[in-house]
């Protein structure tokens, strides 16, 4: 177990290094650089711009050099913790993330709570009562959940907001709490303000989980081993947890580190038109600057997340499932 | 077992007492199967007593409702199953309870499952979920029936794995299914089904799945655990070969119904219904010069489109005009303790 948990995370190594390669070289892509859209936009304000100017701004960024030196450049300050100078923000990229990184995260990992702790349970009783009402009206709204595009949903929760409350300006935080220390006054108004979001980005998770824990349990039932478990007197309640449920969840519970990308991605949206101050919205305006640092980082930052996200649910099921940890 | 736990769970008076020297009496047990397009009749009216220690066999082609049979004596039909009318009349704690009307589910059931009567299928892999250890399973059911402590239930588990002639039981209770071999898999699962040495044991098509290595291995365990536990078994099976080598009686059945019961003897040198003389004459034979299978004439009719009367009169080489597609022959005894549902051999004196 230790030799796989110590082989995979050296594996995460190579990974990481494609990942930064082409997320860099997509990023460079685009023609032009931060400095020209820089100067487009000046120029669209009709100022006039100084070539010598320009210049000396694409020498004390390294945008001349050849795209593997500006690779190399970025990668090795990458590595040491230095992620950079925003050109846009005009403040170190560390500092930005840092400040969005915890939104994104607390939103994700709500959403990913909510998506399990509704999700799970719906699934199950959709299974154990399948072709009834409740089974068909479950089946229903998740249809709806998996079609309906999260923006969408974020724009109709915004709007039911703004006619219950008169205020339109969700946020995470109350006013008051908005630069307060960490108290815990400050979580119960976290919580009070993070359920739409996180409800909203969980949607499209939630219904595909119920339609899969569905699948897989009513994959299981009718098995041999939930038969015999059923013929050497095995209660009822053991007999759904115990036995096909412990098995049907095994992909689900392979599944989490995929569903962390799903989530940051529909957050990014959520978040956008819900105006939260997460990594989102600083990550389109990168992309739409060409600031390339800042863009990269991100990516980077996420990338780390998801592989690490995908490791913790290969430890998981390793843990839960003797098959596979006879087999690492 | 405690006698609060039966008292809730007792049908009212009208149950039967059976005779101490008989286990287990099925009376006239029909199981139907609903659906959208109808009612199908799995088992139609079957009867048969086995006594402690006995070994019975119930042999007939798919689908002709062996397996339902034994499923409605466990309780364990799937959903759209239904026990509609008969007794299953069993012998537990000197008291004679009516299975037929006992709550699936309830308290009493879950008692007798595992503990008075066990079963036994065809896919040894998956008699085991394949997530906890074979000894975790085994002695969950020895703790659902007694009240032993982990310790000894274990010990009972590991005594139990020896007798059904695990090779290493101190390491294999430990051990999953996808680490054992396809013949430690059957004796593994014989070992949870006997872990509670049960009264009597059905075994389902057990040697259908599996190479005749090892169906002559099981035979020859199934033999050896029932001398030694004394214990009653249920044969299902399709092969005649099974039921000649393990049985004692033998009960035919079509299409869910009994068609011939008798002991081995007469069924394999007397066969006197015409579906048991096709069953018996499309085995090959392995006689110099002569290599030709004889198969019943026709197939087994959809469940939707049931012939009237005598249910096998459309394959029958002795159809009789205007007596067997309209009446439904009654069992009859034509011998001591061989009984034939035809009317080649009488039968008449009881129709209406």
């Amino acid at each position: 177990m230790l030799f796989f948990i110590v082989r995979r995370l050296l594996l995460m190594v190579p990974t990481l290094i494609i990942i930064s390669i082409v997320g860099f070289v997509i990023i460079q892509a685009p023609p032009g650089d931060f400095v020209s859209s820089y100067i487009a936009g000046l120029e669209a304000q009709g100022d006039l711009v100084d070539p010598e100017l320009m210049d000396s701004l694409r020498a004390r960024y390294g945008l001349g050099e050849p795209v593997y030196a500006q690779y190399w450049r970025w990668v090795s300050s990458f590595a040491q913790g230095n992620l950079g100078y925003s050109m846009s923000l005009r403040q170190p990229v560390t500092e930005i993330i840092q400040e969005r990184l915890a939104s994104s995260v607390t939103i994700s990992l709500f959403s990913l709570i909510l998506v399990y702790l509704i999700g799970l349970p719906i699934g199950i009783l959709s299974a154990t009562k399948q072709y009834t009402a409740v089974d068909y009206a479950f089946t229903v709204i998740g249809f709806l959940g998996v079609a309906t595009p999260s923006f969408l949903l974020a724009l109709v929760g915004l709007w039911l907001m703004f006619l219950w409350t008169g205020n339109a300006a969700l946020g995470l935080y109350s006013a008051e709490f908005q630069n307060a220390p960490f108290s815990l006054a400050k979580v119960l108004d976290l919580l009070r303000h993070i359920w739409l979001p996180a409800l909203i980005v969980g949607t499209a998770g939630t219904a595909e989980l119920i339609r899969t824990m569905r699948a897989n349990l009513l994959d299981e039932l009718p098995k041999q081993y939930v038969t015999m478990a059923r013929a050497r007197g095995v209660g009822p309640i053991k007999l759904l947890y115990k036995y096909p449920l412990r098995i049907a969840i095994n992909p689900v519970i392979s599944t989490i580190g995929y569903t962390l990308p799903a989530l940051v991605e529909g957050e990014l949206l959520v978040s956008l038109v819900l105006g939260l101050p997460t990594l989102a919205p600083i990550l389109l305006r990168s992309l739409l600057l060409q600031d390339m640092f800042l863009a990269t980082s991100i990516i980077m930052v996420l990338a780390i997340l998801v592989v690490i996200g995908t490791l913790l649910s290969d430890i998981l099921l390793a843990i839960v499932d003797p098959r596979i940890r006879g087999s690492i | 077992m405690s006698n609060t736990l039966q008292a809730g769970a007792l049908p009212p008076t009208r149950t039967p007492t059976l005779s101490a020297d008989t286990l287990l009496s099925v009376r006239n047990l029909q199981t139907h199967f609903f659906s959208r397009e109808g009612a199908v009749k799995a088992v139609d009216g079957v009867s048969f007593d086995i006594k402690p220690g006995e070994i019975l066999g119930i042999a007939g082609e798919s689908g002709c409702g062996k397996s339902v049979t034994s499923q409605s004596i466990m309780r364990i039909l799937p959903k759209n199953g239904k026990i509609v009318g008969g007794e299953i009349l069993f012998n537990h704690a000197n008291q004679t309870i009516d299975l037929a009307t006992t709550e699936p589910e309830g308290r009493l059931m879950r008692a007798i499952r595992g503990k008075e009567i066990a079963m036994i299928f065809q896919e040894p892999m998956t008699a085991f979920s394949p997530v906890y250890t074979i000894g975790n399973q085994i002695i969950e059911t020895i703790r659902i029936h007694q009240p032993v402590s982990k310790g000894e239930a274990r010990e009972q588990a590991i005594e139990m794995l020896h007798r059904v002639g695990m090779p290493n039981p101190g390491r294999n209770i430990d051990q999953y299914t996808f680490n054992l071999s396809g013949g430690m898999r059957q004796r593994a699962m014989v070992a949870l089904a006997l872990s509670c040495r049960p009264k009597l044991l059905i075994a389902d098509e057990p040697t259908t799945a599996v190479d005749v290595t090892i169906q002559a291995q099981i035979l020859k365990l199934l033999r050896e655990i029932q001398a030694d536990l004394g214990m009653a078994i249920i044969m299902i099976t399709h092969d005649l070969g099974v039921i000649a080598e393990l049985t004692e009686r033998v009960m035919i059945m079509y299409l869910g119904k009994e068609v011939e019961y008798g002991t081995v003897a007469d069924l394999f040198h007397r066969p006197q219904h015409p579906y048991t003389r096709g069953l018996l004459a499309s085995i090959p034979k392995m006689e110099p010069g002569r290599v030709a299978i004889n198969p019943i004439e026709g197939s087994v009719p959809s469940p939707y489109a049931m012939p009237a009367g005598c249910k096998f009169h459309p394959r029958c080489p002795d159809f009789i005009a205007g007596v067997c597609e309209r009446h439904d022959p009654p069992l009859t005894e034509i011998a001591p303790g061989h009984q034939v549902s035809c009317y080649l051999y009488g039968g008449w004196e009881v129709q209406p």
